[in-house]
């Protein structure tokens, strides 16, 4: 069992993340201001949290794993201001990827390969990926 | 077309402060040779609610875990100590000594690939003939007479916004009617899927305007946009 009472497994630990991640978005969402742009981000990264389960729902996870994603879990539950909560509904995702190993980038649906795919592994080297938007957004110049 | 520097008021001259401190060149600088899974710490602690070292050290298993090289880990923890002072700067201060951040990196990415006349410079006007200057100089310029370029730069994708990319495009267009080639982007120290989704519900012209999300920080060293 982790700190926060939770067993161990893959979808264990990625379901705890996503009850995370829709409380933060509960409370980003009080911005009216933003409430389109707090949806869009929750439409598109809670199902992306969900799916850092894998193919193995039922795996075991080491246990610094565990321990990183519910760090995080802890660090967004401290969050009172929304507009913060805007700010790491960005982040977060990302955070739980990475100690899960998997990508929270793919749009639903993509191709693997697609653009918009990034995995964990390219998270940790300074060269450039060759589906920048960088490159794709200079209008064919 | 013509580059100047913006006029110093009240608010620029505090920002000048802050833009000044060592602690947001040596945030630059480590953040210069940093990974991304480094780049996602730093936007995390340096907006984290917590700001003891060993919550961040947990969270980041992969950067300070057993499995992490001895280099990667020292190189790391230079990178949370430096975010979490800039955290502990307070909420008011954090956000200011954030966007300068990200501004002294824009700068010094472009400046590895900048050639000698093309001084990478800062929070300067771009000045077209017959047309009124914005009132919001541009946060990083690459200011080459062949081949100028203008950047903005965000802490978060919510800092794109309709007055943002308006600017720029309007920039470009200028710039176009001068037969200027004027490249114009916006850099986000945020998650790419976050700036595109920001995008994506944008009706002000963009799609000229080059995107720079987190991730691809290091394009803007390795050749024109």
């Amino acid at each position: 069992m982790s700190e926060s009472g939770g067993s161990n497994s893959a979808a264990d630990v990625a379901a705890r993340a996503a009850e995370a991640y829709e409380a933060l978005g509960g409370l980003a969402e009080t911005v009216e201001d933003e409430w389109q742009y707090v949806t869009d981000l929750v439409d598109a990264y809670l199902p992306s949290i969900r799916g850092l389960v894998g193919a193995d729902p039922g795996r075991a996870l080491a246990a610094d794993v565990i321990a990183a994603v519910d760090e995080a879990i802890c660090e967004i539950a401290l969050i009172t201001d929304p507009h913060k909560a805007i700010d790491w509904l960005s982040t977060f995702p990302h955070l739980v990827a990475l100690a899960l190993g998997g990508d929270v980038d793919r749009r639903a649906g993509a191709a693997d390969g697609a653009v918009g795919d990034l995995d964990t592994a390219d998270l940790h080297t300074t060269e450039p990926d060759g589906d920048s938007p960088f490159r794709l957004l200079r209008g064919g110049r | 077309m013509r580059f100047q520097d913006a006029a110093k008021d009240a608010r620029a001259v505090v920002y000048a402060g802050i833009q000044s401190d060592p602690l947001v060149s040596r945030a630059a600088t480590l953040l210069e040779e940093a990974t991304t899974a480094e780049r996602l710490l730093a936007r995390a602690a340096m907006n984290g609610e917590r700001t003891d070292p060993e919550t961040w050290r947990r969270v980041f298993p992969t950067l300070f875990g057993e499995s992490a090289g001895e280099g990667l880990r020292g190189h790391a923890e230079q990178i949370l100590a430096a975010s979490l002072e800039v955290a502990e700067r307070g909420e008011a201060a954090r956000s200011q000594y954030r966007g300068a951040v990200v501004e002294e990196l824009t700068a010094r990415l472009l400046a590895r690939r900048a050639g000698p006349e093309e001084p990478v410079k800062r929070e300067r006007r771009v000045l077209f003939d017959g047309v009124r200057a914005e009132i919001h100089p541009y946060d990083v310029t690459l200011e080459s007479a062949a081949r100028p370029e203008v950047y903005d730069c965000k802490w978060g994708a919510r800092g794109i916004n309709a007055d943002v990319l308006n600017q720029l495009d309007d920039a470009r267009a200028h710039a176009a009617e001068e037969d200027v080639d004027l490249r114009v982007a916006i850099v986000v120290f945020d998650a790419r899927r976050s700036c595109e989704l920001r995008l994506d519900r944008s009706t002000a012209n963009h799609d000229q305007t080059r995107l720079v999300p987190l991730e691809f920080l290091d394009e803007l060293k390795g050749g024109r946009p």
